[in-house]
């Protein structure tokens, strides 16, 4: 029983579409894990079936050995939390406000107010995404890369053991997604499990311990960065040629795409 | 010149007793409801809708030109039913402009303004287009205020129809026996207040100032509590009448608000059943098509002194 | 919003109500003074009390003037917090009670009653009306594929469509001399007779329905970013909108019954309130009933009063009103973005 997230054969259809084909797969405690594959791979419809969000059709998910999708919801509400994209931003509520929906479920219907708990966990989140100051701002006024911020401030005040990302940096600047990512990994080094969809490659294999590779449905690779990003697994699932480098400081892999030809 | 004197007595002769024989001059042109109507000669095919008009006719002796009625409120009272007997019934509610058209009518005379709408039977404009002229009864008029309606100005209104359709004669006979059985008809002494209840369960509708109501509870005597606001009939509110606590309460017995319903309504609810006039069931009924401006207001104003008379206010 | 100023919002909105209250039974056509009407409430209330008033000014004030004041505050908080909840579960700011066919519904229903002889029993009709209305938009949302909020307010507006057909062929075909009348003003929605009885409906309704409906406030904040959002917050997605819907649905049932179609409170109240709290529902939701609540004892007071001793149909005021401050809200919302 392993203290992580596992997928064993985890398979959907739509109709005619197989969406997902006898997934198996891990993510870890303690390790950032980075879930890629092109669009349409299957990346956000195995997050949300491991979170209740669509109904799961055949296989198993568990987390530290309890099964994921069966949980009672506030229960797994507790224990994990979701950030997609920031999505609507029609609410009137301050940045303190919003980062307060995460401690939702740990609060009663009869509850007047939030308790010190709660509100501990609301400062520390704004704290950690560095967003301290725009507590008392309101939220639709904020640039899109403060809003995600704040969808992650949200779900760090959900104290998760579980943390599912879906490309929480999109629309973000470089330095904001560097900031965010190490910030996740600083959570998986505390012992969370953090399983994360990305988009850009690069910030995959700069960050992330282990990678999970979909396309079509399928599980094509799982492992380190170093052993998954290959130019033969990018030209097949990505269906680019490129070469691969190391970065100068942290040794990890780093892709040169090649220029199609003109 | 001894021959011109003779020629202008005669002539001035003539015109004094002219009223006796009056006859409409044509083209007639008049003004109704703002709307200028040209009659070139006497109608002689009538549509009317509702029943003040239909009544108006039968009893200036036109039952014969009417060749379409609508709408109506009721059945002919007599002594006219017999008249009103065989009338062609266009439609139980307001016909449409077709079902008007196909009876080839010269004239159409309405009891209320709004019956000339698009979807009813056809707007004044598009009834004169077709050579057919339209007639609003004038204390019915909304589009131009009517002046605050007596019975001297009910009878210039029969007076007008009977130049409309050349009967003078009868219109001044109506006339005549209608001022006849309204002088008859002695005012009550007793300084009573009333109020017209026309129709309305949550908020009454009631007769205010300037239209039948107002005129037919002055010739009653009474005096209405809603008297004071400038209007044919309003919404009241329910305070405002149990506030002033009438002696008399008139109900318009119509018949989709029957004066038995009205009775019911009063004695049930928990603050009219407290008025004087509920407790001892002080009512005056009057009908519905009665309770309009039309030939039938001075016998229900006559109806209704006999019954007030015959109500005691000894507690 | 910080807890201080929060408290001390609520406690000035209890107070305004009860003030409300104490005041508006002293507006009307009749000619009582204040001190007598407060008399008169407190001798009925039990009070070693002489008011020295006529019997009949006394059912003025016991009989017509409390009852309807409590009407409307009742009213008032009811449409407030359906709106609210409305607004909230269809992430719509034009969302008001409305919206799923139910007060179309209910002109039908009593359009009917009305006209078949039943006019005291509008209330009933109203009642059924609202509910067949809503059961035939979950209906159609389930034939759409399943309750999402779109398609629920798809499916209520095609709903309100077809009953306002029904209701405006049944006017047509049926209604003869001063039933447009009486129909006109329940269709703009009408306090005018309402008695202690109306007074025992709207309150039980409020009470009943209304105080459960507020401890979903936390949950409806769940919402704010989408159904997955809720939904990883550990909120029953499909339960709570189901509950939320069907509570919304059976207390507007119950006050357009009693009030007819009163427009605009459901829609306004909601957003004026948001400008002062901000969206959180814990605080949204109270707030609203009590402001809406005060709004409709002067709304209606305005409307027996202003032109004594004729009445209008409160409905035309809440219109009047409704509009400017909704351009007044809007304008605060563009200034703050």
């Amino acid at each position: 029983m392993s203290a992580g997230l596992t997928f064993e054969a985890v398979s959907v259809r739509a109709g005619e579409a197989v969406l997902l084909d006898a997934v198996s797969c891990q993510a870890h405690a303690g390790r950032l894990t980075g879930l890629i594959g092109p669009n349409g791979a299957g990346k956000s419809t195995l997050m949300r079936i491991a979170l209740g969000l669509l109904p799961l059709q055949s296989g198993r998910i568990t987390f530290a050995g309890a099964d994921l999708p069966g949980m009672n919801r506030r229960v797994r509400a507790q224990l994990t939390a979701f950030v997609e994209q920031s999505g609507a931003a029609e609410v009137q509520l301050t940045a303190r406000e919003v980062v307060a929906l995460g401690r939702i479920p740990f609060q009663s219907i009869w509850q007047a107010s939030p308790s010190p708990a709660d509100d501990m966990a609301v400062e520390a989140a704004l704290a950690d995404v560095g967003m301290a100051s725009f507590a008392e701002r309101a939220y639709h006024t904020l640039s899109g890369g403060e809003q995600q911020r704040l969808q992650v401030a949200r779900a760090l005040a959900q104290a998760p053991q579980l943390l599912v990302l879906d490309e929480p940096t999109n629309h973000l600047d470089v330095q904001a997604q560097l900031s965010i990512l190490t910030l996740l990994r600083q959570r998986a080094r505390a012992g969370a499990t953090v399983l994360l969809a990305l988009h850009d490659l690069n910030l995959a294999a700069a960050f992330c311990d282990e990678l999970i590779v979909l396309h079509q449905g399928h599980l094509v690779a799982q492992g380190p960065p170093e052993a998954v990003l290959t130019p033969a697994l990018l030209h097949d699932v990505y269906a680019v040629r490129a070469s691969l480098l190391r970065h100068p400081g942290t040794g990890r892999p780093m892709i040169a795409y090649d220029m199609p030809s003109e | 010149m001894r021959l011109s004197f003779h020629l202008v007595a005669l002539a001035g002769l003539a015109l004094s007793v002219a009223p006796a024989w009056a006859q409409t001059s044509y083209p007639l042109t008049l003004d109704n409801c703002g709307v200028a109507v040209t009659l070139a000669a006497a109608p002689e095919r009538v549509v009317t809708i509702k029943s003040t008009a239909t009544e108006m006719l039968l009893a200036l002796g036109l039952g014969e030109k009417i060749v379409g009625v609508g709408f109506q409120d009721g059945p002919v009272p007599e002594p006219w039913a017999a008249a009103g007997a065989g009338l062609p019934v266009l439609a139980e509610k307001l016909p449409s402009q077709e079902v008007v058209l196909e009876a080839e009518p010269d004239f159409v005379y309405g009891g209320w303004e709004s019956n000339f709408a698009a979807d009813g039977v056809g707007e004044r404009p598009s009834l004169t287009e077709l050579g057919i002229a339209s007639y609003v009864s004038p204390a019915a008029c909304r589009s131009v205020k009517p002046v605050k309606l007596s019975f001297d100005g009910l009878f210039a209104d029969i007076a007008e129809m009977g130049t409309i359709f050349d009967v003078t004669p009868a219109a001044e006979a109506l006339i005549a026996e209608q001022k006849a059985e309204l002088a008859a008809i002695v005012p009550d002494s007793r300084g009573l207040t009333a109020v017209w209840y026309s129709s309305g369960t949550k908020a009454p509708y009631v007769g205010a100032a300037s239209n039948a109501p107002a005129m037919m509870m002055t010739a009653l005597g009474l005096d209405n509590i809603m008297g004071t606001v400038d209007d044919g009939w309003i919404s009241a509110s329910w305070e405002a009448i149990v506030d002033a606590n009438p002696d008399v309460i008139v109900l318009v017995d119509a018949a989709w608000n029957s004066a038995a319903q009205k009775k019911t309504l009063l004695a049930e609810n928990p603050i009219t059943s407290q008025l004087d006039a509920v407790l001892h069931e002080r009512y005056l009924v009057v009908p519905f098509p009665a309770s309009e401006a039309g030939i039938r207001n001075v016998g229900a104003t006559a109806d209704m002194a006999a019954q007030l008379a015959a109500l005691t206010f000894d507690q | 919003m910080m807890r201080g100023p929060q408290i001390a919002l609520s406690v000035g909105l209890w107070a305004l109500l009860a003030a409300s209250i104490v005041l508006a039974v002293t507006f009307g056509p009749a000619d009582i003074s204040p001190h007598e009407v407060w008399q008169t409430i407190a001798q009925h209330l039990g009070l070693p009390v002489q008011s020295g008033v006529t019997r009949l000014r006394d059912a003025i004030v016991w009989e017509l003037r409390l009852p309807r004041v409590l009407v409307a505050a009742g009213i008032g908080a009811g449409l407030a917090l359906c709106g609210a909840i409305m607004q909230a579960l269809t992430r719509n700011p034009l969302a008001d009670p409305y919206l799923l066919g139910l007060s179309s519904g209910a002109s039908f229903g009593a359009v009917t009653f009305l006209l078949a002889g039943a006019a005291l029993l509008m209330p009933v009709g109203a009642f059924l009306g609202a509910g067949a209305a809503m059961a035939l938009t979950l209906l159609m949302t389930r034939l759409l594929g399943g309750a999402t909020p779109s398609r629920a307010i798809l499916a209520g507006i095609a709903v309100s469509a077809l009953a306002a057909a029904a209701t405006s062929f049944l006017i047509f075909w049926s209604a003869t001399g001063d039933s447009y009348r009486e129909i006109l003003s329940w269709l703009m929605g009408s306090l005018s007779g309402t008695t202690w009885g109306d007074a025992g409906i709207v309150t039980g309704a409020v009470l009943l329905l209304g105080l459960p409906m507020l401890l979903a406030g936390r949950a409806l904040d769940a919402f704010a970013f989408g159904d997955n959002a809720a939904a990883t917050l550990g909120i029953d997605v499909v339960r709570l909108r189901w509950l939320l819907l069907g509570a919304t649905a059976l207390l507007t049932g119950a006050l357009v019954a009693v009030g007819g179609a009163i427009g605009f409170v459901g829609l306004i109240i909601p957003h004026v309130v948001r400008l002062g709290t901000g969206s959180r529902h814990r605080l949204l939701l109270p707030v609203a009933m009590l402001l809406g609540a005060s709004f409709m004892i002067w709304t209606d007071t305005a409307a027996r009063s202003l032109f004594a001793p004729r009445e209008l149909p409160v409905g035309i005021i809440t219109a009047l009103l409704g509009a400017p401050i909704f351009l007044l809200v809007l304008l605060r919302y563009r200034r703050a973005t």
